[in-house]
């Protein structure tokens, strides 16, 4: 544990890892150690952490506007990526030394390229995740995998192990457990923690080293097990849709009387529901658990799966209305989301349709928008 | 044409082609007036064969199966099916402005918007829940080049309830390959889910695969793809041969009935037009002075867009990203060596082969285009909704003015609808470009 933040709260901690000034950061880069930074759940992070590679998720938050975005990946892709690229560009990035990336959206990948054309790292690796789930589609995401591990091997000069890569797995399924005992406490009459604060631990997930995280989720979790729950809020709510880092979004709806009990996001359960198995050889596992897990809409064939997984989180933690919630210019989203909603309409369970900018701005239509869907809520 | 070869398909037009097929006959009958006082050519009765493939198909009860424009359909001509290439909607009523009314459609129930979702697909959605969309047997597509066509493809499964495989095409990169396109594992991958999709094919139509009807298919591409490579060889020339848009017809052929012998004829048809011509000095734009890379798709809405240019600056456009073929023969000596070629050939069709790995495959490309096709300048009209296209675009012209000093011009639109930007403005900023950057 890092000396000076010792005396923080678990929640302050959780939030002093998604600031810019992240210690954990800091003190990985001071002992000489790597970190890289990836995009994607579709990347397994097992692999780098077993050689002891700091795996962080690539956010961009702070990035106020996007020129060099808007001239390379064009005006009309996501300002997720545009983002991304502005602060690569800035310099804002280079405490990492190097990207991975996959194809798992248009977007990345073209991000991605233009990054190394015009914003290079040290290193660089892309992973081809295949588009749907048999047992043929599987067998080339092992060889995926495996092509990576080789590559991190040779660039790092380092030995990824089948006993390192169990290690990891076993460390990542705990975070795992514990993130869902985490869900588990909101299927509570009055939760005892509120959605902003669940997309903080799983963001500062992310961010730091993977045993640490769990130290601190455990702590979490002992502080609030036995507490008492949030009463005072009205509607219970489910956040669907694409990535999602800025938890002041969901302040936003929680401000507003809603409590966010439950989620179908990259940043939320969709990112841990599965566990690697721990019975198979290290790399089918992970082919197995990164290809079949809960999906993203990248995946051809897993809508039902998905409009299932949703229809039971709501039955599960008692959801009053679902948010759905999408990047500007996704794709996949704006297409998932007018089927998913159709199974909503059937079963008469109301839901809000948000677009939004990666960085928080427009926040008064927002606010209407919610204001007004909470109102829904409370009338039925 | 003759009057009586008129007369002949205007008859094959008539009757009820069934309630779905409504907007599809309206085209043909539209599409056969309009070519009434043109030379009958083998690229007209392809196209009219297109057109009444279908109607034959419901007749003779042969699954239809619906497809995308990145795939070859020699394997479903070869197992008797029907193909139907879904964007011949898009691109067909474009010119038409009738896809306004879908796209429109597809806006107020929600489904997408243009930047969103691109609009080669989304009408589909609007014309299906409309009840205007020809209803397919069987539903087939791609994961590449981009998730907006495979997402629509799959809101049309669901919506229209129709059995439908995917194939994925594996993201393919030059870091640490041995091979730059492809190796024995990517070629294996591939071949494994070619034979899984005859198998489906076999058990969703109770038919087995007949394999000298394949191989004689997949030879006719052979022969196609000569006289293709043949004819994009003789676009070298100086002045060029032949005049903008014939090299889309290379494509619309291969896209929609490679694999037939209407398909041979065609493009062979095509090859001894541009040979005859370069024999006899015969330039597709008399007095040329501009040859344009056009590295995208057409803007389809501006049929005349091409000839405009041709009329006002003596340009012509060698040919678009779907013109530029680069299929590898065929090897049909044993049923092993036909599913391989199958799998290469869904590689390399055309926008797969430059869009399904990093930029470096697109860039390769527009190098080599620009290089052995003596480009005076580029011109790249943009999909908003083309993600990974548009995130190309920049990086690309940046490597072709540093490598060739070639000028390049960028600009967003939606080649599908006429209202995003319109056919003034589109060729207010071409002339711009042309007389103040290229002349």
């Amino acid at each position: 544990m890092l000396i000076h933040i010792k005396n923080m709260s678990v929640s302050d901690k959780f939030k002093l890892a998604l600031s810019p000034e992240n210690p954990w950061i800091t003190k990985w880069k001071s002992e000489g150690k790597k970190l890289l930074g990836y995009f994607c759940s579709y990347i397994p992070e097992e692999l780098m952490h077993a050689v002891d590679i700091l795996p962080v998720r690539v956010r961009a938050r702070k990035c106020t506007d996007t020129p060099m975005g808007d001239a390379y990946l064009s005006s009309t892709t996501c300002s997720f990526t545009r983002c991304c690229l502005e602060m690569a560009n800035r310099k804002q990035l280079d405490f990492l030394d190097g990207i991975v990336s996959c194809n798992c959206c248009d977007q990345i990948r073209r991000l991605y390229d233009n990054i190394r054309y015009k914003t290079p790292f040290p290193y660089h690796y892309i992973m081809g995740v295949p588009g749907y789930v048999s047992d043929t589609t599987i067998g080339w995401f092992k060889h995926e995998i495996t092509r990576f591990k080789s590559n991190i091997e040779k660039n790092y000069n380092v030995n990824i192990t089948d006993e390192k890569l169990k290690k990891s797995i076993s460390i990542y399924n705990k975070s795992r457990q514990l993130l869902k005992d985490l869900y588990e406490l909101r299927k509570q009459k009055s939760p005892p923690i509120n959605g902003t604060d669940v997309l903080n631990i799983i963001s500062a997930g992310v961010s730091i080293p993977r045993e640490e995280f769990n130290v601190l989720l455990t702590d979490q979790l002992n502080e609030i097990k036995n507490k008492e729950g949030k009463s005072d809020r009205k509607s219970r709510i489910m956040i669907v849709g694409s990535m999602l880092d800025e938890p002041e979004y969901l302040q936003i709806i929680e401000d507003l009387g809603g409590l966010v009990v439950t989620d179908s996001l990259c940043l939320g359960s969709r990112y841990f529901w599965d566990k690697v198995d721990e019975t198979l050889s290290p790399l089918d596992a992970l082919a197995n658990r990164y290809l079949s897990k809960i999906s993203c809409p990248r995946m051809t064939d897993g809508y039902l799966k998905r409009a299932e997984f949703m229809m039971n989180m709501i039955k599960e933690f008692n959801v009053d209305g679902v948010i759905f919630q999408r990047l500007k210019f996704c794709a996949i989203w704006s297409a998932e989301t007018f089927m998913l909603r159709n199974n909503l309409k059937e079963e008469s369970i109301p839901f809000l349709e948000l677009e939004r900018e990666y960085v928080l701005s427009g926040t008064g239509a927002m606010k209407t928008r919610v204001q007004t869907f909470m109102e829904i809520l409370e009338a039925r | 044409m003759d009057i009586e070869v008129f007369n002949k398909y205007k008859k094959l037009g008539r009757g009820n082609w069934g309630k779905d097929l409504a907007m599809w006959k309206m085209m043909y009958m539209g599409f056969l007036n309009e070519r009434k006082d043109e030379e009958f050519t083998p690229i007209l009765e392809l196209l009219f064969n297109i057109f009444l493939d279908l109607p034959k198909a419901r007749k003779e009860e042969t699954p239809v199966i619906m497809h995308p424009f990145n795939y070859g359909p020699e394997l479903f001509h070869g197992m008797n099916l029907a193909p139907l290439m879904q964007e011949l909607f898009s691109v067909g009523l474009a010119p038409l402005h009738l896809n306004e009314p879908y796209i429109d459609f597809s806006n107020k129930i929600g489904y997408g918007d243009n930047p969103t979702l691109c609009n080669a697909q989304r009408p589909l959605i609007g014309s299906f829940m409309q009840g205007a969309s020809p209803i397919p047997d069987l539903l087939f597509f791609l994961s590449t080049p981009c998730n907006s066509l495979a997402m629509t493809y799959q809101v049309f499964e669901h919506l229209a309830k129709i059995p439908t495989f995917n194939v994925d095409i594996p993201y393919w990169a030059y870091e640490d390959q041995d091979n730059e396109f492809y190796d024995e594992k990517i070629v294996e991958y591939m071949v494994t889910q070619i034979k899984e999709l005859i198998i489906w094919l076999e058990q969703q139509t109770k038919q087995k695969l007949d394999f000298e009807n394949l191989q004689m298919t997949m030879k006719n591409v052979n022969q196609s793809r000569e006289y293709i490579l043949e004819f994009n060889e003789l676009l070298k020339n100086v002045p060029c041969p032949m005049p903008s848009l014939a090299g889309f017809g290379n494509f619309l052929t291969m896209v929609t009935r490679g694999g037939t012998e209407d398909a041979v004829n065609a493009t062979k048809y095509l090859r001894d037009e541009a040979l005859e011509n370069t024999k006899n000095g015969i330039a597709g734009v008399p007095d040329e002075k501009i040859r344009i890379a056009w590295p995208y798709t057409h803007v389809f809405f501006d049929g005349d867009l091409l000839t405009w240019l041709e009329e006002t600056f003596q340009a012509v456009t060698i040919m678009d990203i779907l013109g530029y073929y680069q299929v590898l023969p065929h090897d049909t000596s044993t049923i092993e060596k036909c599913y391989e070629s199958l799998a290469l050939g869904s590689l390399d069709f055309s926008m797969v082969g430059t869009c399904r790995g990093p930029i470096e495959y697109y860039i390769e490309f527009l190098l080599n285009y620009v290089k052995d096709y003596k480009i005076d300048c580029v011109i790249m009209p943009m999909q908003f909704a083309c993600k990974h296209a548009y995130s190309m675009a920049r990086v690309s012209s940046e490597a072709v003015r540093e490598e060739t000093g070639i000028p390049v011009l960028i600009f967003g639109c939606d080649p599908y609808d006429s209202r995003e930007v319109t056919s003034e403005a589109i060729r207010g900023r071409i002339s711009d470009f042309l007389t103040q950057v290229v002349l």
